[in-house]
């Protein structure tokens, strides 16, 4: 007997007068979600006792050398002309609970994108999945070839990266909808442009940079911290001198394969107050283009902090608050009747007070 | 609704945004295996203390303050979710009562458990009939939040101390005409000492008719329609005019002693021989002044009188009260503050000797404002000597400081209506039979014609009522210079 039939019907286009990108809906997303969680009905759960949200991923360790003669800090100009539309993205992910066969992970995504003096969003999700050590395979080879049906199918990642490994797949989505739909604009991405890990497939990085300089877009890739190292120094603290806006070029890194660079590596400061960001450029957009493109952000987006605010808006609204975290437990709770059990929190139980887990974040 | 938490006797309850309960509402926590429920009554709705809704409304605005504009793709429709965490409330309530089969104790001891109990709304009706709030003398004083009546008994009045409390034009005085129309449809004998002119149209009906009570109603203004002779004063009531009205000292009070006596063996207790005698008594000059500008006082009052024909006799319409009830209105409307005090010390001295005579059986006495005509020693007589004498008596006042402590500690029962004054409420709060919880959180936001029933009348279990309508003729309004205009 059929007890819920579910209608997935595929929303070809978003009735949103702004919206620059191609918003097909993640139809494979939602039927995945929706089979995942129908095998859960009826189990018991064990909520999360340690929320973490998308940790650092691990960066790759790339160290740069002094270059002769020494690396000179670019003076930036902000460019307000021609008007550029500023279009960011990012994707959050977080474990909501244990059952008995496995893990329930939700994953949003959002592209914020600022036009004139307008900020504008789209968030997709949450897409809940139950996760399990039967379906994880099928579930993530799903969604990868859904989305880049060149790509072959991977060995599926454990329990723990599952969750970043989603929201990885679903950030690339967004990433690629942005750099096919949009034109002549500045895309911002979290992270880096180093590719050739199991999150970031070098030709899947590859095919995302090459549609956006088709269609004149410059990507441009701010990492918020970076291990990436320059004559020992952490490479955002090696210029403590040059005066904002510039832009430092770092050169002569040599990554281990298979990890690629696919962006020319930079450290950003783009506003006072001592805050320099690694930041990747397209390397296949020419030198003097890229210096331009951070010089149209400066002068088309707000930098506080010197972090561009589309993308600082892109992060805030991707995350799940704590509310939200409570409210898609009360969701699954409900809608598939999962009864919750407290098992006892072994870190507190050993420790009291001093057993906070091993990696200890509060979610906002 | 769940059970969160209990600190004392304030119970905390989580409370959904499908789930309407209000300020005022009372809830049945039942305990399904131990066959008990506790009765509690939510004095306060806040938002639930949910983690991250900060962070949820500041992300909703970082666009300089204004709203982002965007959309949300939502396939599993997570949303409503969202809201309804964010919209939960915490409802803090007070516990009134434990039921244990159909019996209800005060005991707050017992504790329902947290996870098996269950929590729903107990109507008012319900209420009300498990806490036997009825009775065979029943007045109506109007409807309950849910629409059904609030009726409670008379004789639950009957021998008490009562307060009717609340900022002006909240329905104070519309209140105590309805007690005293339903008192009067059970014979009881009433006394209302009328400031301001407002219950002389209790007879009427608003279109100036004749109602049900119109022979019932005796209107006595004095120095017109209400005037005595000294022959029909008690001389311990002309004393107490004397040393509490008008202030004599004990020196001049003791000629006037004599002075009396001597006038009454002769039989010529008139203003005029009182006059007479002042000025002829063989006393100390300073004393004969006293007495003179006391004198002087009572023939200025123009309360007195030597024609035995113009008297009238208070005692008379109160016996013919007594039969069939009746409410004596003193009208102290244009009465001066030393005549007013006058007049009341005659009315309340009257009262007393009817009443220790037993030939009244019990008064009702609705004051209002009475802090302008009561003497200092009255408040006291009120909680102690009054009410063993027959004399159950009604405050009625805008300004809950110009009674005394100790009354609101007396008090039987409390009719409050809106305050929104913190020092207004916080006297009000020292009343005996309500926490200060309950009156501040709930009075503060009584609509007008709302009044919050505290006391003995339902039984402690405090209850907002919309008082209802009164077909009466209504007296003293205030006078408006755009009336017309308007």
């Amino acid at each position: 007997m059929v007890i819920e039939q579910y209608t997935i019907t595929t929303t070809s286009k978003y009735n949103f007068p702004q919206n620059p990108i191609d918003t097909a809906l993640p139809q494979r997303f939602i039927e995945l979600s929706l089979h995942s969680l129908k095998q859960v009905q009826n189990q018991t759960i064990q909520l999360n006792q340690q929320t973490i949200q998308q940790p650092l991923n691990s960066q790759e360790t790339l160290i740069a050398q002094q270059s002769n003669p020494p690396t000179l800090p670019i003076p930036l100009i902000p460019k307000p002309e021609p008007p550029t539309t500023i279009a960011a993205v990012d994707t959050s992910s977080i474990k909501l609970g244990e059952t008995s066969k496995g893990i329930i992970v939700a994953v949003r995504g959002t592209t914020v994108w600022k036009r004139a003096k307008n900020y504008a969003y789209l968030r997709v999700g949450p897409f809940i999945f139950h996760i399990t050590e039967d379906n994880i395979q099928e579930v993530y080879n799903a969604l990868l070839k859904a989305y880049f049906p060149e790509q072959n199918p991977q060995a599926s990642p454990g329990f723990l990266q599952i969750p970043v490994r989603m929201a990885n797949l679903l950030e690339r989505w967004l990433q690629f909808s942005l750099a096919k739909t949009m034109s002549n604009s500045l895309i911002l991405f979290d992270g880096s442009l180093t590719a050739g890990t199991p999150d970031t497939p070098a030709h899947q990085l590859r095919e995302i940079l090459a549609t956006a300089r088709s269609m004149g877009n410059t990507v441009l890739a701010f990492t918020k911290v970076t291990t990436l190292r320059f004559n020992g120094c952490l490479l955002t603290e090696a210029f403590p001198a040059y005066r904002p806006p510039c832009l430092i070029a770092v050169a002569n890194i040599k990554p281990k394969p298979p990890l690629t660079l696919l962006g020319e590596v930079h450290v950003a400061k783009l506003a006072r107050g001592n805050y320099a960001f690694r930041l990747d450029i397209d390397r296949e957009v020419p030198a003097p283009k890229r210096v331009e493109a951070v010089e149209r952000l400066l002068g088309n987006d707000l930098i506080t902090q010197g972090y561009p605010e589309t993308l600082r808006l892109a992060h805030i609204l991707c995350t799940f608050t704590a509310n939200e975290v409570i409210a898609m437990q009360h969701f699954i709770q409900h809608r598939y009747r999962l009864k919750i059990i407290d098992r006892p929190d072994m870190h507190r139980l050993l420790f009291g007070p001093f057993g906070k887990g091993e990696i200890h974040h509060e979610i906002v | 609704m769940r059970l969160y938490r209990k600190e004392g006797n304030i119970i905390e309850i989580l409370s959904f945004p499908n789930e309407n309960v209000e300020k005022g509402d009372y809830l049945l926590i039942e305990n399904g295996e131990s066959q008990k429920a506790l009765i509690a009554q939510v004095i306060d709705v806040q938002f639930a203390n949910i983690p991250g809704v900060l962070e949820e409304l500041l992300r909703s605005l970082p666009d300089g303050g204004g709203l982002i504009q965007g959309e949300d793709v939502d396939p599993l429709e997570i949303a409503p979710h969202i809201t309804y965490i964010q919209d939960s409330r915490l409802l803090i309530c007070k516990i009134r009562a434990t039921v244990e089969g159909e019996a209800l104790s005060p005991s707050t001891s017992w504790l329902p458990s947290r996870s098996q109990s269950s929590v729903r709304k107990l109507p008012i009706s319900m209420l009300l009939k498990l806490a036997r709030v009825d009775g065979n003398l029943p007045i109506t004083l109007g409807v309950t939040k849910e629409n059904s009546l609030l009726t409670i008994d008379a004789s639950s009045l009957d021998g008490r101390l009562n307060i009717i409390t609340g900022k002006k034009e909240t329905g104070k005085s519309h209140l105590s005409k309805l007690l005293i129309t339903s008192l009067l449809q059970y014979k009881a004998v009433v006394v209302v000492l009328d400031l301001n002119g407002e219950y002389a149209g209790l007879g009427l009906t608003s279109d100036g008719k004749r109602n049900a009570y119109y022979n019932k109603i005796h209107v006595l203004t004095p120095s017109q329609n209400f005037k005595v002779a000294l022959k029909q004063l008690h001389l311990n009531v002309i004393l107490n005019i004397l040393i509490h009205a008008l202030h004599l000292p004990g020196t001049s009070a003791r000629e006037f002693r004599r002075i009396w006596q001597f006038l009454k063996e002769k039989d010529s207790l008139t203003l005029h021989e009182l006059g007479e005698a002042i000025r002829n008594w063989n006393c100390n000059q300073n004393v004969r002044d006293a007495l003179f500008s006391r004198y002087y006082a009572l023939v200025n009052s123009g309360f007195f009188t030597d024609n035995p024909a113009e008297a009238t006799l208070l005692e008379e319409c109160l016996i013919k009260a007594r039969e069939e009830g009746g409410a004596i209105i003193v009208n102290l409307r244009n009465t001066s503050p030393i005549d007013r005090q006058i007049v009341v010390e005659y009315v309340l001295g009257k009262l007393v000797e009817l009443l220790t005579s037993w030939r009244l059986k019990a008064v009702f006495l609705f004051a209002e404002e009475a802090h302008l005509y009561l003497r200092e020693t009255y408040w006291d007589d009120v909680v102690t000597r009054m009410r063993h004498f027959g004399i159950f008596t009604t405050f009625i006042t805008n300004q809950p400081d110009t009674i005394r402590e100790n009354i609101y500690r007396q008090a039987d029962n409390i009719f409050l209506f809106n305050f929104t004054n913190e020092h207004d409420l916080e006297v009000v709060s020292r009343a005996a039979r309500v926490d200060a919880e309950t009156v501040k959180s709930i009075a503060r936001d009584l609509p007008p014609h709302h009044c919050l029933v505290l006391g003995k009348v339902v039984r402690d279990f405090p209850i907002v009522v919309k008082v209802r309508a009164l077909d009466v003729k209504t007296m003293g309004e205030t006078r408006l210079f755009f009336k017309e205009v308007n």
